[in-house]
């Protein structure tokens, strides 16, 4: 028998756990299950895992570039996320952000040049990150006015615009944006003007995280106010829900959808935009392996909620950043990082399982995060 | 009941946590605890590998593998890899075993130029060594050569030029090709031109007309160009359709792709970097030979010097080119044309014959 | 996909076909081009038109699945390890070990889409999701276990590369096959062959057997479905198994038929390109296979403008650069079929999980 003011306390905990009750319960799941792979290939899954945590959260420097690796997969996240709310599958992040750094890289090594002045870091960075959203912007509103005009399928559009985008890149870096110092043997463009980089947050050496971060975060609140708190977002909303509701309701659903994927578009340009500004400084092959991917999953771990991106875009950028201390520890393939992933997003979004396995009773609520492919 | 679950999770999480962070490390169950690289007697030799995997069967596994001659010898004490998931960790991943005291950092690949420099520069106390990252004084290695900084470079020109010959004088009907990954790649683009260059040097010679087509896998993205045998395989049928009888598979996987599938249609087929007799068991039928860039030997070379105390200090030290033996395939290989191959090879390496080609393609 | 819709890509192919005959006239027969451009084509095909058939299945019955790529990726991986594993541990002659491997493909692929179904229909999870998890699933279970296996003297085996049994035999149509020059496209291999027959098969078990009926009634308004005796989940189930088999013939092709190896990640985004055939062919099996040839004919376009780069006339040198012809295939593929197309209609159930 429990008096009845420590059952009170019991629920408050609970009411408070409550939300984050299953999430975490499923990572836990899926880092038990990541460890028992690693045993049976004859590993130390409780090394692997000091070395993952230590290489994201051991040491400030780990915290940072923690960070540094989160700030593109928190743009890139609520690129795919902002789509799915508006109904549409953006596959297309990938180039988007291609773009975004390309162009961005261009106004920051040539602007000053055309101009034949320097320019102030208060308006080279601004003009710089607007061209790689703009691109970005372009790049994603094309498949959505295709959407919106021919009925074009924006999941066709955006794979096939993806490998436009890395072969348009791949022709710029080896033609006219090529660094032309002739010692340069790199495909890559010149390095931006100092006017034109974004800043690290603190000026300590070997600390990267950069303001680029601070500005992600900030985004994802502009965008949480975008879809909740105007009419934009409402009709965005509306027409992701329901698009012949929204036509009868007179929103114009038509340019909804372009606004929606342009929107879209240029988050995942800022993504590659801050990289280039605030990180490397120029832009070269090699660069964004897959960030358009992994947002796919961001988007979806985070259940399409900005605030929601930010955690899984923080929980991803951890582990990625984390594999390299956990390599280098065990020796175990960084592999199995992406294994632990698609588990944490098997069990996220399959909660069933996960109030199956411990006994938690369910909340007859679900969110619908994606609308299929409908027309 | 509910609650009983709640606390219990909180507890497991907590839990793991704490033996996560903190407690004392159980010895690893199979894997060989590192020792203290920190110290100075211990000899640590760390291998920063390009955006990929170690188990490429292309460069970074070369790399690793002379890294590896370098531990089975006795040279290195302990010998460690990180892969670089991507270019941004290229600084990062140098640091960690810098941080971790290794006395030999390799960086693989020609991305790595510039990270390699800056690292060499911050501790100059650790040697470096840089495959394929062809280094000069200019303005942004000011301070080159470093002491601490050797770049091993090959002359892929060389090779491509060994190989062309080889393939213009073996072709029945003057029909040669090459499947590459992307020309942006200096290393690659050299292995195209000097195979043009060695196939024309033998038609002036003989008297003979060769069309020479290379083909470059620039259609994706850099991390997809090297990694597509399935795109190598189609593009080498596709020349074999039109009458081609030698193809040069020159760019990683995506050129085993195309060695694969020359050798599998009973097409002569030449590798590239190793002598693929050995990693591509499968084409060693018509495998006619590989152009080589051995990493492993002259890597080895230079950790041994690393160790003894006597590191070069001019920057650079190459790596011999030249092409893999004839294997299966010798008995087709006429005398004249062995003869003509060797003399080249003493040509080229003796530089008394130059390629003509340059280091990079071009603007 | 009607006749006159055909006809029009039939044509935009014989174009594609006839600039490169053009190009390289001087050098080869027409005759040589044309076949070799279709046997390209072909090669490019298959892949492409197995996946999209995967996602047809699924999608008829209202199951989205963008879980192809990650399901060829996982299918070429087990069953080029079985084959290697027939032949080189319990010593299988080359050919029933590929037969094997072209098995445990299959399986591979079943139990990926099982994977699917379980999530999508059982627990009801967005349909998305599923996809995404075995997308990235695949790539890591099979880059992990490639590494264990066979890198390093830890490995399974000793980082040794055991003996691959080859690659499926070429199967020629008699008669056909001993035509001069053109013959060549009728000698393929098993894969290809089937790829095609499977695109007529789909036609028929879609449009014109009671299990294609009820497939479409599942997946255009399942309640109707239901309420007429037709057992939604059932349905649902086995069409989207059916579709991970196809899926897993696809990455048989890739380390089986096409080259004898493995890659990590070597499937390279073919079945997300797959996953667009499938929406460009408007859900009809003839629809899905003719994107998949306008983007095969694209990439056989630009590796013959490679191949006769030198004979390209200088009024069109743009063509000689290597990045410009890369981005061809896919925007012709986007813009003709997007051009041709329009607005293509999925299945009204599509996407949607079923509740009682």
């Amino acid at each position: 028998m429990q008096r009845p003011d420590e059952q009170g306390f019991f629920k408050n905990l609970q009411r408070w756990l409550e939300p984050l009750l299953v999430p975490v319960l499923a990572i836990l799941t899926a880092v038990i299950l990541g460890g028992i792979i690693v045993k049976v290939v004859n590993g130390d899954p409780i090394a692997a895992y000091r070395g993952l945590i230590q290489g994201a959260f051991g040491s400030p420097r780990a915290l940072s570039e923690t960070a540094v690796w989160a700030t593109p997969y928190i743009f890139a996240g609520l690129a795919v996320a902002f789509a799915f709310k508006g109904g549409l599958f953006n596959i297309g992040a990938e180039g988007q952000i291609a773009l975004g750094a390309v162009f961005a890289a261009l106004i920051g090594y040539a602007l000053p040049g055309w101009l034949h002045t320097s320019l102030p870091a208060y308006i080279h960075i601004p003009l710089a990150v607007g061209m790689g959203m703009l691109a970005g912007a372009i790049w994603g509103g094309i498949p959505g006015a295709l959407k919106a005009y021919t009925g074009g399928h924006e999941v066709i559009n955006t794979i096939m615009m993806n490998y436009i985008a890395l072969n348009l890149t791949s022709f710029l870096l080896n033609g006219p944006m090529r660094d032309p110092d002739p010692t340069d043997l790199s495909a890559r463009t010149p390095e931006i003007a100092p006017s034109a980089r974004i800043p690290p947050l603190f000026n300590i050496p070997g600390m990267r995280v950069h303001w680029g971060f601070v500005l992600a975060l900030v985004v994802a609140v502009i965008i949480w106010w975008l879809l909740w708190k105007t009419t934009l977002g409402f009709e965005i909303r509306t027409v992701g829900a329901n698009p012949d509701a929204a036509k009868y309701a007179g929103i114009n659903v038509k340019r909804t959808i372009i606004i929606t994927m342009a929107i879209s578009g240029a988050l995942a340009g800022l993504a590659g935009a801050i990289e280039v500004t605030a990180l490397n400084y120029r832009h070269e092959l090699g660069f964004s392996t897959g960030y358009g991917f992994d947002a796919i999953a961001i988007a979806l771990l985070g259940k399409t909620n900005p605030y929601g991106v930010i955690l899984a875009a923080l929980l991803f950028g951890a582990m990625r950043n984390g594999a390299t201390r956990m390599q280098f520890l065990t020796q175990i393939p960084t592999d199995i990082i992406s294994v632990i992933q698609a588990l944490i997003l098997l069990f996220v979004a399959a909660d069933a399982i996960i109030r199956f396995i411990y006994r938690i009773r369910a909340h007859e609520e679900r969110v619908v995060l994606t609308r299929g492919w409908g027309g | 009941m509910k609650k009983f679950y709640t606390l219990m999770a909180v507890v497991l999480l907590a839990s793991m946590f704490l033996s996560a962070c903190g407690g004392a490390a159980p010895a690893a169950n199979g894997t060989p605890t590192a020792p203290d690289c920190t110290k100075a007697t211990v000899f640590c030799v760390g291998d920063v590998t390009d955006v990929g995997h170690v188990d490429d069967k292309s460069f970074n596994q070369s790399t690793w593998e002379g890294v590896q001659q370098a531990k089975a010898n006795g040279t290195a004490d302990w010998i460690q890899f990180i892969e670089t998931s991507d270019s941004k960790d290229y600084a990062k991943n140098i640091d960690t075993f810098a941080q971790a005291g290794y006395k030999v950092i390799v960086t693989t690949g020609f991305n790595l130029t510039d990270p390699t420099y800056a690292a060499a520069k911050q501790y100059p106390n650790i040697l470096f060594i840089g495959v394929d990252q062809g280094l000069q004084k200019d303005a942004n290695h000011p301070d080159w050569p470093l002491p601490n900084l050797v770049a091993l470079i090959f002359h892929e020109d060389q090779s491509g030029f060994l190989v062309g010959a080889l393939a213009s004088m073996m072709s029945k009907s003057h029909n040669i090709g090459g499947v590459f990954g992307t020309d942006a790649v200096p290393a690659v683009w050299r292995y195209g031109e000097g195979y043009r260059a060695g196939a024309a040097y033998e038609d002036k010679k003989n008297g003979t007309k060769t069309t020479i087509t290379n083909v470059y896998h620039n259609d994706v993205g850099f991390n997809l160009t090297f990694t597509d045998p399935t795109w190598g395989a189609t593009t080498a049928q596709s020349m074999i359709d039109k009458g081609t009888d030698v193809i040069f598979g020159g760019g990683g996987i995506t050129g085993n792709g195309a060695v694969d599938k020359t050798a599998s249609d009973k097409v002569l087929a030449i590798g590239v970097d190793t002598d693929q007799y050995y990693t591509l068991p499968e084409a060693d039928a018509y495998l006619l030979t590989s152009a080589m860039k051995p990493i492993p030997a002259p890597l080895g070379v230079l950790i041994g010097l690393a160790k003894a105390g006597k590191f070069p200090t001019n920057g650079q030290y190459y790596g011999a080119s030249g092409f893999a033996p004839y294997h299966d395939v010798a008995s087709k290989v006429p005398a004249n044309v062995d003869a003509e191959m060797q003399s080249l090879l003493k040509a080229l390496t003796g530089g008394t014959l130059q390629t003509g080609v340059p280091d990079a393609k071009p603007q | 996909m009607n006749g006159r819709r055909f006809a029009i890509i039939v044509f935009i192919i014989a174009i594609m076909f006839g600039t490169v005959v053009l190009v390289g006239i001087s050098k080869n027969t027409p005759l040589v081009i044309i076949t070799s451009m279709i046997a390209t084509t072909i090669a490019v095909a298959t892949p492409l038109t197995l996946g999209a058939l995967c996602g047809l299945y699924c999608e008829r019955a209202g199951v989205v699945n963008i879980g192809i790529e990650g399901t060829m990726l996982g299918a070429a991986f087990f069953g080029w390890l079985a084959s290697i594993y027939m032949n080189t541990i319990f010593h299988f002659p080359a050919m029933p070990s590929l037969i094997v491997g072209v098995m445990a493909a299959v399986l591979t692929g079943g139990l990926f889409a099982l994977l699917h179904a379980v999530l999508s229909i059982t627990f009801k999870v967005d349909q998305i999701i599923g996809g995404t998890v075995i997308n990235i699933l695949a790539s890591g279970i099979t880059g992990f276990l490639n590494r264990q296996m066979f890198f390093g003297a830890g490995s399974v085996f000793h980082g040794n590369i055991p003996d691959s049994p080859g690659v499926l035999p070429t199967i020629r149509i008699p008669l056909l096959a001993d035509i001069p020059v053109i013959g060549r496209v009728f000698i393929q291999q098993p894969i290809a062959w089937s790829a095609i027959a499977l695109v007529i098969i789909t036609q028929i078990v879609i449009f014109h057997t009671r299990w294609g009926l009820r497939t479409r009634a599942v997946g255009e308004h399942p309640r109707a479905a239901d309420t007429v005796g037709i057992n939604v989940i059932r349905m649902r189930y086995f069409n989207v198994i059916i579709g991970g088999l196809l899926a897993g013939l696809a990455g048989a092709y890739f380390t089986l038929e096409s080259i004898s190896s493995f890659q990590p990640d070597m499937t390279n985004g073919r079945g997300f390109i797959a996953l667009a055939a499938m929406i460009f062919g408007n859900w009809t099996p003839f629809g899905a296979w003719s994107a998949a040839l306008v983007f095969g004919a694209a990439q056989a376009l630009q590796i013959n403008l490679q191949f006769f780069r030198t004979l390209i006339p200088p009024q069109l040198a743009v063509l000689q650069n290597s990045y410009v012809v890369g981005l061809a295939p896919y925007l012709l593929t986007m813009v003709i079929l997007t051009g041709l197309i329009g607005k293509t209609i999925p299945p009204a159930a599509d996407g949607k999980p079923y509740e009682k």
